[in-house]
């Protein structure tokens, strides 16, 4: 019996019940009782996430520290978690972005102090649930449920539009689900179980729908992730969101999308994913060269990192349909990358914000002058997010174009797809250093600017752990390929046979 | 336990030096200024000297080792079992990286003693110092790493640092109130990155091509699959072997252009004149832009057997063919541009584009050796250069600082621009010794025997005029384009009169910024000794002299880290190779061609022109109109402008009206809203409720007939029962009955 | 020797007895006559019972009497408490004043 996943999937709620109890006296004394609570939660969390990752068998494959009881066996269902190679790293990067986000929000929040705290950790035990979870069944109750705390955290705590961004979000999420739901039940109830593993073992049970069920459930992660054309709420999401918010959006909540297509969409319908792939590619084409060129042209900083990741996330789903080993290492840890640098962008677009109060670019410049060690820090994580070799991005990146290039998937030409690909990386210098230059550089202009308070040590601490990964993965990435390869290639090998077997 | 283990230390060292820099340097440089910025500056510049003794080890090392190359693995890096992809730091140490890291860490401390006093008293002295370790640190990965894509994380990274050092001064605006120093910067960073964009593709290519990244395995793999004439499979594609490398030689092109400045990318380059001196001489002519040429060199197996293999671009024209076309065209373009510009430092990055060319022609052509040579040479005199043009300029701002505390009245400042070489005039006066190196730099850039530049573009002349004639003919003309440029600098600059109170009042710089230039003209005087025909050890041997002793001479030396040389001598390949020589008719030609040009500037611009505010003489000729080419006009009035208004279009009008506001909010929303005012006020209130409340009244109806039978009287509750009583008695009675 | 009385004369008395306390409930409006009458129909009932035990020779008629009698004790001793209850609050035990549950 193995408890450690649970334990690690519950624990913020220990959290959730603990701040539920606690008074939060009219004056504001007993805030920072209800601060500390959280932090210490989402830091046994990590902890616990670091446990696991030292009992995590990177030779295994298969799924381990596997945690399985039956609850409803009639229909199969059973609570069913276990962790492998795609997942570890999503789970790391859970735990480690919530605390992030959870220490981040210090300041930021004023209000509703227990509500908030309740929400980000119910939202930390909910992403926690979906990258754990192996029954399909238990997966969607944990994928739907992210989506309620995240709906309050925009819509109470977002800025001027948060309502219409928090129900376009929670409409567009909810629609694409109710697809996927279909398609679970149909398959659950084709094979009396809804356990993911053997599901995919009995996979030919339903392999005469399986383009229909592969559409349905890609187009409820496309919407989560985003894909080109189901991208329209991620802007308005991430800029009403409060930072923290955007944070866990872009951290953890849109690589969602992304692992549940490795995880369910390529070894459930191995010959529709060879079907789609082109398609897909193209999809995630688009979407890399159309979220460059719209995040140029944004005029509020918010809008700018958010539309940035549409464009990079196009790289992640590129890479998984190469369905090659190169392609999908490079999309997991782009998902893992993208977490970091991301975050790490809206860590320093919510320092301005909370600084001076607004997001609009043209009312920055100079802030070099103001703040030169935040300015030096925000600088790398530009170019870590703009994919300079020696900083984490350009390692997926790379990984990605890499796989993409050799893809059969993408036979025959797939070189075509990999040099429209390649142009992200030059639109990304374009819309990263132009914003560099428009809110760092030129002289410091406005009294807003001037004033701008120095870092404080809490903010620098978070923003040095970023960059320590930021460092650390683009130097040396071997321990994080290790942790996925065995697994990686397993998919890769099964999903490719599966495939062979239909051609003639 | 040998020397070579050292070699980690070249890129450790201006790592700590950019460590300490950054995390202490500023905070010294704001406790106190004088001390700090002492500190500061010397702890970067020694770190770099320190490189330059490691790489001189290092060399030293290679020649006891009989040249041969040697790998010092570092760490892992990129390790994908299952795809078989491992790439790792690893230094390879041989001849070429050793040549590479001389120039870089020699130059590039000669550069950094410089820059300690040209930004002496600068804002952001200690960054500047990290921003240049930075620099070395890249450029030294570049040239020592073993594979491409460690050579691609310094290309990028220097590319990175020429960003940096352009806009270093991000705060200033210019005449319009834009910070025109950060979108220079920018501008470099964008053209290099479409270069980039080149160099990762063919990264691609090679990966699955041959398995690695590494120079001696694909370069092993090359020869192997190209004499055994294998088909390259991947990504479902079967495709011949030199179609592969055609594509991967087009594609590195891409990449030269960005980074060398070759047409049609070279745009950045004179745009890059907006950062510091030292960063001009240093990133802009000695080292980072040579790194393309380097590429070149490097990958001399990929180039040959493309030539060998006759495969053809669009069947038009073999990559290195278009290499050499190339660089001969922005040689002599870049040349002709630099004939009507004014600024002191746009010639000399004009003149830097055109020696690139030469350069890339050069490597295009075959004549590895000869691109390296003029590569080496061309850093010393083109450093020294614009060192030389920087001392001019720190004279030229003293003189001007001078006159407007000096002396009042002077209504003539307006417009004043201290690079403007329209102002200067008879500075050789005023700077004895930046005028007699300014003087050696330039007459070695024109190609006057027996200074370092007359050798090494006479190899490359040379080769030209034994294998591609068109090819010559065009290098010839951009090499007297060089002397008639170079000639009209120095007239206008060092000669006649002063044609502003600035340059009246100019004075020589003090000698921490004049020693480097005397070493620099000293190795411009004496860098031809590197490759001078009679030294080589080959030369000699073909002459039938005695060998001994002669063995240095860099084509000896370059050699074996030239592959394509030795396959070429196995007979595997068929390099058009020229042994260093002297053609007296070729030789005779450059020098008349050199002479000619700059007798032809004196000729023209003898005591012109008069005054500060004087057309040029050449302004009404159509030689003037070409050289102010469009190429730069194309990109910034219609590329960049075209590209912010789709931007514009598509994000506001495509993705926020069109696809956001009008098909989410409008279609699909307002649709939804609609239904459902729909259902609620007609379907439901009248359908559905209907149904609801009328089964409602009908019970209540009901109910109202059967409440009068409820009196409250217990006397007709019991009258019921007791009727009900009798009823059900009659019932059993007859049904009994 | 005892004469025997035929079973129709206790038939008779019964529904005679009977039909006085129909009557009583019905038309009486004093809810103690009311009660009265209800005891009585009760009895008519036991009267039957037991005349029949006795011609049938059989003693389950008369164990039913016993339970009739039990029940009957315990309805008056419901019944009177919720008069005096009734009269405490209406000062009245007349039935056709208490009909507050009239529909």
């Amino acid at each position: 019996m193995n408890w450690i996943l649970t334990i690690l999937t519950f624990l913020p709620l220990v959290g959730v019940v603990a701040i539920a109890l606690m008074k939060q006296p009219e004056d504001g004394s007993g805030d920072d009782n209800i601060k500390y609570v959280a932090i210490a939660t989402s830091a046994a969390t990590f902890v616990v996430s670091l446990l696991a990752l030292f009992r995590f068998d990177a030779t295994n494959p298969a799924l381990q520290m596997v945690d399985r009881v039956d609850w409803i066996p009639s229909w199969g269902i059973s609570y069913f978690l276990g962790v492998d190679g795609l997942s570890i790293l999503m789970v790391m990067l859970t735990t480690f972005i919530s605390l992030v986000a959870i220490i981040g929000s210090w300041s930021a929040i004023k209000d509703q102090l227990k509500l908030y705290y309740g929400f980000m950790l119910l939202l930390e035990a909910g992403m926690l649930g979906v990258f754990l979870a192996q029954d399909l069944f238990l997966f969607y109750i944990f994928w739907e449920f992210t989506l309620i705390p995240m709906y309050f955290l925009i819509g109470i705590w977002g800025s001027s539009r948060r309502v219409y961004a928090s129900i376009k979000f929670f409409l567009y999420t909810m629609a694409g689900s109710l697809l996927m739901l279909v398609a679970i039940l149909y398959m659950g109830i084709t094979n009396g179980t809804f356990s993911t593993p053997d599901l995919i073992a009995g996979r030919e049970a339903f392999a005469h729908a399986q383009n229909i069920l592969f559409i349905a459930f890609f187009v409820a992660f496309a919407i989560k992730v985003p894909v080109f054309p189901f991208h329209s709420w991620l802007p308005d999401a991430h800029t009403e969101a409060p930072t923290a918010g955007s944070i866990i959006l872009a951290g953890v909540l849109l690589k969602m999308g992304t692992y549940a297509i490795m995880r369910f969409n390529l070894p459930l319908f191995p010959e529709a994913s060879y079907h789609y792939a082109p398609l897909i590619a193209v999809l995630a084409i688009i979407g890399i060269i159309y979220g460059a060129i719209l995040s140029f042209a944004q005029k509020d900083m918010k809008r700018l990192v958010a539309y940035s990741s549409i464009s990079h996330l196009g790289f992640v789903v590129l890479g998984i349909f190469a369905l090659n080993d190169a392609g999908i290492q490079g999309a997991i840890l782009q998902g893992f990358n993208h977490g970091i640098s991301t975050g790490a962008l809206f860590f320093v677009v919510g320092l301005l914000y909370e600084r001076s109060h607004t997001r609009v670019m043209a009312e920055y410049g100079g802030v070099w002058r103001v703040m030169p060690v935040f300015s030096a820090m925000s600088l790398i994580i530009v170019l870590s997010s703009m994919g300079l070799p020696g900083l984490n991005g350009f390692v997926g990146e790379f990984t990605i174009l890499l796989g993409s290039i050799g893809a059969e998937s993408l036979a025959p030409r797939p070189w075509i797809y990999t040099a429209f690909a390649t142009t992200g990386v030059i639109l990304a210098a374009i819309y990263l250093l132009w914003f560099f230059q428009r809110i760092f550089m030129g002289p410091p202009v406005t009294e807003t600017v001037k004033g701008l308070a120095p870092l404080k040590r809490r903010e620098m601490g978070i923003l040095i752990a970023f960059l320590l990964f930021i460092f650390w993965i683009g130097v040396a990435p071997a321990g994080y390929f290790h942790l996925m390869d065995s697994t990686v290639s397993a998919l890769v090998n099964d999903i490719s046979r599966a495939a062979l077997a239909l051609t003639p | 336990m040998n020397t070579f283990s050292l070699a980690p230390l070249i890129i450790y060292l201006p790592l700590a030096g950019l460590l300490f820099n950054a995390l202490f340097g500023w905070r010294i440089v704001d406790a106190d200024r004088e001390v700090g910025e002492r500190v500061t500056g010397w702890v970067a510049t020694l770190m770099v000297v320190g490189a330059f003794i490691v790489s001189v080890t290092l060399f030293l090392s290679l020649v006891s080792n009989g040249f041969s190359a040697w790998f010092v693995p570092m760490f892992k890096w990129i390790v994908i079992p299952s795809a078989n992809f491992e790439v790792n730091w690893t230094l390879q140490i041989d001849t070429l990286s050793v040549t590479m890291m001389l120039v870089v860490s020699g130059v590039g401390s000669l550069i950094h003693i410089y820059a300690l006093g040209y930004m002496k008293g600068d804002m952001d002295y200690s960054r500047f110092f990290v921003y240049f370790n930075l620099f070395i640190f890249f450029m030294l990965i570049l040239v020592s790493g073993s594979s491409y894509l460690m050579m691609f994380v310094g290309w990028e990274g220097v590319g990175l640092c020429s960003y940096l050092l352009i806009s270093f001064w991000w705060y200033r605006l210019d005449k319009e109130g834009k910070t025109a120093n950060a979108t220079a910067g920018r501008k470099a960073m964008v053209m290099n990155r479409i270069g980039d964009f080149g160099v990762l593709i063919a990264m691609f290519l090679l990966f699955w091509t041959f398995g690695t990244l590494d120079y001696k395995p694909i370069f092993d793999g090359a020869v192997k699959m190209f004499e055994a004439n294998q088909m390259v499979q991947f990504g479902g594609m079967s495709l011949p072997l030199p179609t592969v490398l055609t594509a991967v030689t087009l594609l590195f092109l891409l990449g030269v252009t960005g980074k060398s400045a070759q047409i049609p990318l070279y745009t950045w380059l004179p745009d890059a004149m907006a950062g510091p001196t030292p960063v001009s001489a240093l990133i802009h002519a000695a080292t980072m832009v040579t790194a393309g040429v380097y590429l070149l060199v490097r990958s001399d197996v990929l180039y040959e057997i493309v030539r060998q293999s006759g495969a053809l671009l669009l069947g038009l024209i073999s990559t290195p063919d278009l290499v050499a076309w190339v660089g001969a065209l922005t040689a002599f373009f870049a040349g002709l541009i630099a004939f009507s510009q004014n600024d002191i430092k746009k010639v000399l990055a004009y003149s830097t584009v055109s020696q690139l060319g030469f350069m890339v022609a050069a490597a295009g052509m075959g004549a590895y050796v000869a691109a390296m040579f003029h590569l080496i040479t061309h850093a010393f005199f083109k450093a020294l250069l614009f060192l030389g043009s920087g001392s001019v300029i720190h004279g030229m701002e003293h003189g001007h600082h001078e006159i407007s505390h000096g002396h009042d009245g002077h209504g003539e400042d307006d417009g004043f621009d201290p690079q403007d070489m329209r102002y200067m005039g008879g500075l050789r006066h005023k700077m004895r010794v930046t005028y007699v190196t300014y003087l050696i730099g330039a007459l070695a850039l024109a190609g006057i025997f027996p200074l370092a530049g007359f050798w090494s573009k006479d190899e490359i002349l040379l080769h030209a005029q034994t294998h591609q004639t068109p090819i010559f003919i065009i290098l010839a003309l951009a090499a007297m384009g060089t002397a008639f440029y170079v000639g009209r600098q120095l007239i206008m600059v060092f000669f006649g009169q002063p044609r502003h109170a600035a340059a009246e009042h100019a004075h020589e710089s003090p000698a921490l910024m004049t020693r480097p230039l005397v070493v620099l003209a000293g190795l411009t005087v004496l860098g031809g000794l590197l490759n001078v025909p009679y030294l080589s050890a080959a030369a000699a041997e073909r002459a039938g002299m005695h060998a001994k002793g002669f063995w240095l001479a860099l084509e000896q030396w370059v050699a074996p880290s030239i592959p394509a040389l030795e396959l070429a001598e196995e007979g595997v390949l068929h390099l058009p190779h020229t042994p260093i020589s002297v053609s007296y008719a070729v030789a005779g030609l450059s020098m008349l061609l050199a002479v000619g040009g700059l007798a032809l500037a004196y000729l023209i611009y003898r005591g012109r022109p008069k005054t500060y505010d004087e057309p040029d003489r050449l302004s009404r000729t159509p030689i003037w109109w070409w050289s102010i080419l469009p190429l730069n006009s194309l990109h910034m009035k219609i590329l960049v402008p075209g590209f912010n208004r789709m931007a514009a279009w598509l994000a506001f009008k495509f993705d926020g009206e069109f696809w956001s506001d009008f098909l989410h909010d409008r279609v699909l929303r307002d649709t939804f809203v609609s239904f459902a005012d729909f259902s609620s006020d007609v379907l439901d209130s009248q359908g559905v409720d209907g149904l609801v409340n009328g089964s409602a009244t009908v019970v209540r109806r009901l109910s109202g007939l059967l409440r009068l039978t409820q009196t409250g009287y217990v006397r007709t509750y019991a009258l019921a029962v007791f009727l009900g009583a009798v009823g059900l008695l009659v019932y059993f009675l007859l049904a009994a009955g | 020797m005892p004469s025997v009385v035929d079973i129709n004369w206790y038939i008779a008395l019964s529904g005679i007895l009977f039909v006085i306390g129909v009557l009583g409930v019905l038309l009486r409006r004093n809810a103690i006559i009311v009660f009265m009458s209800i005891e009585l129909m009760l009895n008519s009932a036991n009267l039957l019972f037991v005349a029949f035990a006795r011609h049938l020779g059989s003693l389950h008629g008369q164990v039913l009497v016993f339970f009739v009698i039990t029940v009957a004790a315990a309805e008056v001793a419901v019944g009177l408490a919720l008069i005096v209850a009734i009269f405490r609050t209406k000062k009245s035990i007349n039935i056709d004043e208490i009909n507050i549950l009239k529909g």
